[in-house]
């Protein structure tokens, strides 16, 4: 079993004993270049050249962290070495209360309560009071410096002037570090220490570096280093950081002396007054380490004597108000600073929401609304972003604005590298803010999970994931965990130190500059892995295809379709190394093989009728190397179609040629596809027609979404264990039992296609399953694969959603990854959380299509918050939509799809009512409306298209088939096409603006999407309506007959053919622009879905005119109300629940 | 030896039995838990055991009922109308794929099982001792 990941660990393998020499041990302190006394280079300068590895950290082994014995995603090892390792026990310096639990992910390195982190975020609340402010001159500039968390991929959009109320509580502990460092010239930290955080916004580096953030500190750089570029100078801010976090964990034990000190002694010249208020403040300073940084909560506006606890609601909320109204007054400083900052950052920022700003009004507005200040709801309006639902018409176009931003504390990541924190489209959580305690998350009510789709593929235009080659795998080696942007260097750099070969590209024989390595400064990288992450040697591609020959697939025309589908395809099988192979499987009551290593270059037919027990033909040659077989290959698939023709067979044994299949390619791995147009019927895996009407819409109809056969999950697991994949293609003139059959791409990596009522006389239903077949077998995927997610210590993996088989409590096993498949994590807590950021990393350990074996990391860093209003800003109404939407599928198919509908509504009422409860004036009585904020908005929308969904609406109209496959759909799909599934786009076409469909600045031009609803309708009017799987255009009947002959070509309404059409190209603008559309809805989501077009006339086929009416969700299609009614439904639970 | 002390003789063997069999479930499933085994070789190893598990209780239940032991079957029985509901649902066998979601519950399960084979046992021992006691 477990075979990708070595499994072994080979505990300290080979960079244990040199551990044990603490010379190289300190040559391991992250010796970062222009550390002032490391080298005498320019102070702050990175010299990309300048910097060399210290003398005998030459050999590559000694400073190693990483052990490459370690398995990849694999199994966590036990970590023998770490508690008895003389180093060990020095370093890991707080092994962490309840170590024994789950392995923390680095950030979890981060003293509980880091000072540097304070010092470095440059909080606003750590700055000298604004009286002092007369001294620190260029206030404008330096706010931005300060606040701006770093990376401007999550700049904060805009600030209301209301914020800068924030009194100055911390500066005493700012000014204490201040002047601690004594020297200051000398001390990296004094010179950090109130200073703005290194970052600034990376948009103006300039600025920032021009603008001293405090009186003293530009006075002390200047002297420092007068003529200093300014992109040194955030260098070495940089670098110095990772210093400041290592003195805070060990102030009183002492440090382990660096070697080269210069910059270092003067740390040690302070460890007194730092863990003086290390220990005074620690948890104030951690709320500002936190805080001040991202999202000033109260807590950090009051100084921590007052005890305000954090908590959202303390009992003295009262008073807290009162303490910020004169902070919101005295300095006019401030004032001036904040437009500065805001003008500087709001071309950056996409997003509404303004958490500083929103968690300060929500505090307020939370405990003393009203008062009149400028922080409550009825005056901040956009600023608190609170929204009434009710009477209005839901914003859609928000659906397509980015998640809320992730407000790490500046500093956080240690490159500041803007692509340091993961892209939503890889990875996303439900929360952009974590609550800091499992009772705050169930407060919330809010669900947390990931969603995740590490094998994304990489459209053009998209950045590419950047590959490190040089097989130097750093990780932590008690969590297991990559190296990455977020790591810290905690406790002399001891814990995560550099491999001295970081700094050397072997290939090139250069030195590189550390600080540029890709998995610094990158969030998603791939490793090349050693041969430590291997079993064996990596697989080649093989493809196996299973081909139903029966009667009813030759009659629909699938096998000819299939056929030439392949054979046009054989150039775009990825087989870059010439090892890819492919076989060909035919079955109908018996299983045909095929021997394509023929040399006469004829294939030769092997039929096997014994279906009891099948065996294997021959040993060889059933599965041929794709270069090598190429005519033979040919001639098969050429011929293929003529060989079956006037079959009369109908029979399918599909469960004993999947058994051969099965020993065919489990040898080596890969993938079988299977293409079945008629339900197997013959012996092991006989599936019977099932599907009764009678139970549709019943409690009972969900026994027909489970699988019927046991044989199926039986040969899945087997599958999953020998890195099998099988994919289904599946068509059906009739019932398919798309619940059974899919139960083998579900736990074992693959994908379902399904094609109801295929045949190939239409040429959009052929085209539509050769374009998905062509792309399917063309993708670059990932084999043998497993995938784990670490999260930091206290987070807990749970449940999972998607198609793979867990393997064991967090390990997932993917025999194959295709592109662009999603998967859902739920994520619970085992305990509190300490720290101010944590981190998820996702590792997929996998084989390349190249037949590389590589190991995809994504990191994701999230904030940690301790109030309320900052979870709710920051959810994400769209990840939450995703795993609520795996969460109902689930539910659906193993108790009732009542229930599951029953669910999304009583979260969504469970959301809004603690919203109204706890975050609005509102706290508790019926309210005339909802309220939510605005990041959620859309929540009840999307709660609302799943309840209309196919997936999962009620009523007895469903065929199993169809909802099954949908409810693949939404448990596969990722988040960009799952929403546009569940909530159509809705274009109006005969009135679209001239540039509508043309080629503009961003490729095509697409009009402006409408609200679902049939108001929009127009008798005259055309509308185009796509849910990624489809197209709809729907044309009125009293569409001029000019529309009609521009678009279609024919003089008038009534000679358009309703359907699945092609549109004709025409020369006439209007054609072009909408054919131009189409292609760019085809073309415009990562995914190999092919959507096909439906002409939908306003008199036409009223069963295509009902379809395309119930995807119009905001409208009452019986039995699910229509939009406002929905709303009124939740008004009514919310006021009368408590919450 | 009367039949009564026969017939809790034998009760006391099966249900030593049927605990070391619960023991063993729940050690495979603790196991699983952190890791040490894998789903598929855990259902494969358990799934031996659910059917005899559950016949060999029945049959017990039977013996009792056919010497006339009223307490003791009436004790057994709602057990093994749970087993046979079970069975009948084809619910019984540990499936590797859903294991991880129903681990909470097969392990609740497996304590109530245990707990109750306990019970049942110390109870037969006594009836035994005590109808030996009788005889004598």
């Amino acid at each position: 079993m477990r075979p990708a990941p070595a499994q072994a660990p080979h505990p300290g393998q080979g960079f244990r004993p040199q551990q044990q020499h603490p010379g190289q041990q300190q040559q391991q302190y992250p010796s970062r270049p222009g550390t002032p006394g490391q080298q005498g280079g320019p102070p702050g300068g990175v010299p990309p050249m300048g910097y060399r590895p210290p003398a005998n950290g030459g050999h590559p082994g000694q400073n190693f962290v990483p052990r490459p014995g370690m398995n990849g995603p694999g199994p966590r090892p036990p970590h023998p070495q770490d508690p008895n390792h003389p180093m060990n026990q020095q370093q890991i310096r707080r092994p962490s209360a309840g170590g024994a639990s789950l392995p923390p992910s680095p950030s979890i390195q981060r003293p509980p309560m880091p000072m540097g982190g304070q010092m470095q975020n440059g909080s606003p609340l750590q700055r000298p009071p604004p009286l002092g402010g007369v001294q620190r001159a260029p206030s404008p500039m330096m706010r931005p410096a300060m606040v701006q968390p770093g990376s401007p991929g999550m700049p904060r959009p805009f600030q209301s002037p209301q914020i800068q109320a924030r009194p100055p509580p911390q500066q005493f502990m700012g000014q204490g570090q201040n002047t601690a460092p004594g020297s200051p010239a000398m001390n990296p930290m004094g010179y950090n220490a109130g200073g703005p955080p290194p970052i600034g916004s990376m948009g103006h580096p300039g600025q920032n570096q021009s603008q001293p953030p405090t009186p003293k500190m530009p006075f002390q750089q200047q002297q420092q280093h007068p003529s200093q570029p300014p992109l040194q100078h955030q260098q070495q801010q940089q670098q110095q950081q990772p210093l400041q976090s290592q003195d805070p964990g060990v102030p009183a034990l002492g440090q382990p002396t660096p070697v080269g000190g210069g910059s270092h002694k003067p740390k040690r010249m302070y460890p007194t007054a730092q863990s003086d208020s290390f220990q005074e403040a620690a948890a104030p300073a951690y709320d500002n380490g936190l805080n001040g940084g991202f999202q000033p909560a109260p807590v950090s506006g009051v100084p921590a004597a007052q005890g305000f606890g954090g908590n959202q609601m303390p009992p003295g909320g009262q008073q807290g108000s009162q303490f910020f109204v004169p902070g919101e007054k005295p300095g006019p400083t401030f004032g001036q600073s904040v437009p500065a900052y805001q003008q500087g950052l709001q071309p950056l920022a996409g997003q509404p929401l303004q958490p500083n700003v929103n968690q300060l009004t929500n505090q307020m507005g939370g405990m003393n609304v009203g008062s009149g200040y400028g922080f409550n709801n009825a005056q901040g309006g956009a600023s608190l972003s609170t929204v009434a639902l009710m009477g209005v018409a839901p914003k859609i176009l928000d659906l397509e604005a980015p998640p809320p931003t992730i407000n790490l504390p500046a500093n956080s990541s240690i490159t500041q590298s803007p692509h340091a924190n993961c892209d939503p489209s890889y990875k996303r959580s439900t929360l952009n803010a974590i609550p800091n305690d499992s009772n705050l998350l169930k407060k919330s009510r809010l669900p947390f999970g990931l969603v995740i789709t590490p094998y994304r593929s990489v459209k053009e235009g998209d950045e590419p994931v950047p590959v490190v080659t040089d097989a130097i795998i750093a990780r932590c080696r008690r969590c297991r965990t990559y190296i990455n942007p977020f790591v810290k260097f905690v406790e002399g750099g001891q814990r995560w130190k550099f491999p001295s070969s970081f700094d050397y590209d072997s290939q090139t024989q250069q030195p590189v500059d550390r600080w540029q390595r890709k998995e610094l400064n990158h969030a998603v990288v791939e490793y090349i892995a050693p041969t430590e992450y291997m079993v064996r040697p990596p697989q080649p591609l093989v493809y196996l295809f299973v081909i139903d020959v029966s009667y009813p697939a030759i009659q629909c025309g699938m096998v000819a379709t299939a056929a030439t589908t392949i054979l046009e395809s054989l150039d775009r099988i990825p087989n870059d190394e010439g090892r890819t192979k492919i076989g060909i499987i035919t079955v109908d009551s018996s299983i045909h093989f095929y021997n394509l290593n023929n040399e006469s270059g004829e294939p030769k037919m092997l039929v096997v009728s014994d279906l009891e027990d099948p065996f294997l033909p021959q040993p060889e040659d059933l599965l041929c190397n794709l270069s090598e077989c190429r005519p033979t290959l040919e001639a098969l698939l050429n011929r293929m179609n003529e060989m079956f023709k006037d079959t009369q067979n109908v029979g399918n044994a599909l469960g004993p040629a999947l058994q051969s299949a099965y020993k065919l390619v489990s040898p080596i791995g890969g993938k079988i596809l299977c293409l079945q147009a008629s339900l197997p019927n013959l012996e092991a895996g006989a599936l019977k027609m099932r599907e009764d009407p009678k139970l549709l819409g019943t409690s009972k109809e969900s026994t027909l979404l489970q699988s019927s056969n046991s044989f199926y999950k039986t040969l899945a697991i087997d599958c999953s264990k020998s890195q099998v994949c099988v994919d289904m293609f599946l068509f059906g003139s009739q019932y398919s039992d798309v619940a059974t059959l899919s139960c083998l791409p579900r736990f074992t990596g693959g994908n379902t296609f399904f094609y109801p009522a295929f045949t190939a006389a239409k040429s959009e239903d052929a085209l539509k399953f050769a374009h998905e077949l062509a792309e399917f077998v063309s993708q670059r995927i990932a084999l043998e694969a497993v995938m784990r997610v670490r999260a930091s210590k206290g987070l807990r993996m749970s449940a999972f959603y998607g198609n793979f088989f867990v393997r064991s409590t967090d390990l997932l096993s993917l025999p194959n990854v295709p592109r662009d498949q999603s998967y859902s994590i739920e994520v619970s807590y085992e305990d509190n959380i300490h720290i101010p950021i944590v981190c998820f990393q996702t590792a997929l350990l996998h084989t390349s299509s190249s037949g590389e074996r590589r190991i995809r990391v994504l990191t994701l860093a999230i904030p940690v918050t301790t109030s309320l209003s900052d979870v709710y800003l920051s959810a994400d109404q769209v990840a939450i939509a995703t795993l609520l939407a795996n969460k109902a599928v689930e539910r659906g198919m193993n108790s009732k799809l009542d229930d599951a509908r029953d669910a999304l509504t009583n979260k969504c009422v469970d959301i809004l009512g603690v919203y109204k409860t706890h975050m609005t004036a509102s706290s508790s009585g019926a309210t005339p409306n909802l309220q939510i904020c605005d990041n959620l908005k859309l929540l009840p929308l999307l709660t609302l298209g799943m309840l209309k969904h196919v997936a999962l609406r009620g009523g007895s109209q469903i065929p199993s088939d169809l909802r099954s496959y949908a409810m693949h759909l939404f448990s596969t799909l990722p988040s960009q096409c799952l929403i546009p599934y569940i909530h159509p786009k809705f274009y109006s076409l005969h009135n679209m603006p001239e540039n509508c469909g043309t080629i503009g600045q961003n490729g095509i031009e697409m009009p402006m999407a409408m609200n679902l609803s049939s108001e929009r309708l127009e008798r005259g009017g055309l509308f185009l309506l796509e849910d990624s799987q489809n197209i709809f255009l729907w044309i009125g009947r009293d569409a001029v007959p000019q529309l009609c002959l521009d678009l279609f070509g024919v003089p008038n309404y009534e000679s358009i053919r309703g359907g699945k059409t092609t549109l004709p190209s025409l020369e006439t603008d209007f054609n072009q622009r909408v054919n131009l559309i189409v292609a760019k809805t085809r073309e415009m989501r990562r995914s190999s879905y092919y959507p096909q077009l439906y002409v939908i006339k306003e008199d036409g086929d009223p069963a295509l005119r009902l379809w395309f009416l119930s995807h119009l969700i905001e409208d009452r299609a019986e039995p699910v109300m229509s939009y406002h009614q929905y709303l009124g439904h939740l008004k009514d639970k919310v006021n009368s629940g408590s919450f | 030896m009367s039949a009564e002390a026969m017939v809790f003789l034998f009760g006391v063997i099966i249900g030593a039995a049927l605990l070391f069999v619960k023991v063993f479930f729940v050690i495979l499933i603790s196991d699983l838990e952190v890791d040490y085994i894998n789903p598929i070789e855990l259902c494969n190893k358990l799934n031996q055991f659910v059917l005899p598990e559950m016949f060999v209780h029945a049959f017990l239940s039977f013996v009792f009922l056919i010497s006339g032991q009223w307490i003791a079957t009436a004790w057994n029985l709602p057990l093994v109308a749970y087993n046979a509901n079970k069975v009948m649902n084809g619910k019984h066998m540990f499936d590797a794929t859903e294991i991880f979601r129903t681990l909470g519950q097969h392990k609740k399960e497996c304590f109530i099982k245990l707990g109750f084979y306990l019970l049942s046992f110390f109870y037969y021992l006594y009836r035994m001792i005590l109808a030996l006691v009788n005889d004598s």
